[in-house]
């Protein structure tokens, strides 16, 4: 048994020491009070100060995530059932260049495209779709649910185009030979057969989207905003880190809704 | 919907430089049950998903009850296939995947439901429809498969290898039972295949495959006996081949004989009596193997004067049965009743097939 403690030991220290340890100080320390004795006064003060952000939070996490795999769905589909012989390989080559750019770069692009004179107003006003008078920024929720969805959509499509690669492809061929048009396919034999694998991806885009600080500071001025740019908030301009804390607190909450939804799932379907 | 006739006119397929299917013609009665068979690599699979409209044609016309079906999508082409992997949905039942293709075309539910349970029992699965579709066996699987295919009543089925991932045994007695089924429904049948078997059991008529081209089109029967040249002959189990002498009993104008190793004994002493229309070979047993009923031996000719081989193409190794077992090194003879021999030309044309 020794043995093998010792080869998984250093793996097992530095998750412990930089995953575990942080996040029970995290969670503790949402639970003390200044005076050092047992409080939810912190948990009350995130709520008052704060229950906005997290609702906002919810509603543009959720959004993005509907876009994401709208998109998503649309783009690995079209890669699997696509026949055309240059618009195939020209979207599976272009489709991942977000994947290599930052948020912060994202974030950055977002702002100059989606402001009220911003590239994307410009395009609309010179072809008539918009009135330059009455141009509005898109730089609120739609910007994040925009920049988010931007950002984790190739990484989304990466892992459902390669399960939708892996099927076994005369499945697609049995259902378009006794009927199927290629979009009944998608939806009636293929998706549900990689749904396993949307489903992970939409939690990890999910756990993604309420960690990224650089995007709402950079898009969102103003109330209300996400809870990373409230907790980054409360420790820059306080130094107060139980209630930042508790904030976070409604992160993990989230985040583990979303992954013991997907393992209830996933279980169910492995138990029938 | 009703069977129908199909007919394939100059068909082509063209892969980059190669040519997969070449000048393609064949015309299948309404109702018959057609094989394609050949090697791997002939083309046969190709032909079936062109069929299917998984495999653009480059040249030529299909034509399903005289009308043209080149140009059209897989799914508006009512070609019934059942593949080789079964391509059964895993997020289905079985009730499901039988009714999916109906519920494609706009069927009530109660509708539906009635015809999977008709196909149900037509394929003796009855009660098999909640089940899902991974707790079935392969041969229940490839029972589904079918049903899948005939509950739209489609007017051509094409079968792809349909036994081929199946045991020796359940392969066998589902062989009969598909043929028994396709003649009780009366649909036009083409089935692809590589193994000869299956295809002289089941077929009506056979298309023997070769290098994108179709070599020859025969009943079973008339392949079996009559192969269009020694390569196909081989194919189908023709596994000896020799050289002709003045004096064998054959076709004159003849170069090379073929026969099957059944149809060979070999014997040891004296010729048997009455040997007069029988093609005999001396040489040495190289070895001897039981199999099943009889010896299956080997001998080697090459040691004799004067069997020389004289095209190259006939080795000097032939096989025969013996009903007792003989000692490798004995010197020993080999005959074949004349009537079993096919003759074939210096081109390796078939000159005379087998007489029955």
């Amino acid at each position: 048994m020794w043995p093998g403690v010792l080869l998984i030991a250093p793996a097992l220290t530095a998750i412990a020491l930089l995953y575990a340890l942080p996040l029970l100080r995290s969670l503790i320390t949402a639970f003390v009070g200044e005076d050092g004795h047992p409080t939810l006064g912190n948990l009350a003060k995130a709520l008052e100060f704060y229950g906005a952000d997290i609702v906002y939070s919810i509603l543009v996490a959720l959004g993005s995530l509907a876009l994401i795999a709208f998109v998503s769905i649309a783009i690995a589909g079209y890669l699997t059932l696509g026949q055309s012989r240059w618009a195939v390989p020209l979207l599976r080559w272009i489709y991942r260049w977000p994947l290599f750019i930052p948020f912060i770069v994202a974030g950055q692009t977002a702002r100059s495209f989606l402001a009220r004179n911003g590239v994307l107003n410009t395009l609309l006003t010179d072809v008539g779709l918009v009135d330059a008078a009455t141009a509005t920024s898109l730089l609120d929720w739609r910007g994040l649910v925009l920049t988010f969805a931007w950002k984790q959509i190739p990484f989304v499509t990466l892992l459902l185009a390669g399960a939708m690669a892996s099927l076994d492809r005369s499945t697609i061929e049995a259902a378009r030979n006794l009927g199927a048009g290629r979009l009944r396919c998608l939806i009636e034999i293929v998706l549900p057969q990689v749904r396993p694998q949307l489903l992970v991806a939409l939690v990890l885009s999910l756990v993604t989207i309420m960690s990224v600080l650089s995007v709402p500071v950079m898009l969102i001025s103003g109330n209300p905003t996400m809870m990373t740019a409230m907790m980054a908030h409360r420790v820059t301009f306080y130094g107060d880190y139980a209630v930042a804390n508790a904030l976070g607190l409604f992160s993990y909450l989230l985040t583990a809704v979303a992954a013991w939804a997907y393992l209830r799932m996933s279980l169910r379907e492995k138990s029938n | 919907m009703g069977t129908e006739a199909l007919s394939l006119e100059e068909v082509s397929i063209r892969l980059g430089q190669s040519l997969i299917l070449d000048g393609i013609s064949l015309q299948v009665p309404a109702g018959s049950f057609t094989c394609l068979l050949g090697p791997s690599g002939c083309g046969k699979t190709t032909l079936l998903r062109a069929i299917a409209g998984f495999a653009p044609l480059s040249a030529g016309d299909i034509t399903v009850g005289g009308r043209s079906i080149s140009n059209l999508a897989p799914e508006a082409r009512q070609t019934a296939m059942v593949f080789q992997s079964y391509a059964l949905w895993p997020h289905m039942t079985v009730a499901g995947n039988l009714t999916y293709p109906l519920k494609l075309r706009g069927l009530s539910k109660v509708e539906r439901d009635r015809r999977a349970e008709a196909i149900l029992s037509l394929l003796g699965l009855e009660g098999y429809g909640p089940r899902a579709v991974i707790s079935l066996s392969g041969g229940q699987r490839q029972r589904v498969a079918l049903g899948r295919a005939l509950i739209i009543d489609p007017p051509l089925l094409l079968l792809d290898e349909p036994l081929s991932n199946l045991d020796a045994s359940i392969r066998r007695s589902l062989r009969g039972e598909l043929r028994r089924l396709q003649q009780k429904v009366g649909i036009t049948t083409i089935m692809v295949t590589h193994d000869q078997d299956e295809a002289l059991a089941m077929a009506d008529r056979i298309v023997l495959m070769r290098q994108g081209r179709i070599v020859q089109v025969a009943s079973p029967e008339a392949l079996y006996s009559a192969p269009a040249d020694l390569e196909v002959a081989h194919f189908l189990g023709v596994d000896n081949v020799v050289d002709l002498r003045p004096g064998d009993p054959v076709a004159a104008g003849g170069a090379l004989a073929g026969f099957r190793t059944a149809d060979a004994r070999v014997f040891t002493g004296e010729a048997p009596a009455g040997l007069d229309a029988v093609l005999v070979r001396a040489g040495t047993v190289t070895a001897c193997a039981y199999a099943g009923g009889s010896y299956h031996v080997s001998i080697d000719l090459s040691d004799q004067a004067g069997n020389e081989s004289l095209s190259g193409a006939s080795g000097a190794a032939l096989s025969a049965l013996s009903s007792v077992p003989v000692a490798p090194g004995t010197r020993a003879r080999l005959s074949v009743p004349a009537p079993m021999l096919m003759s074939f030309g210096a081109d390796s044309r078939l000159l005379q097939g087998i007489r029955q």
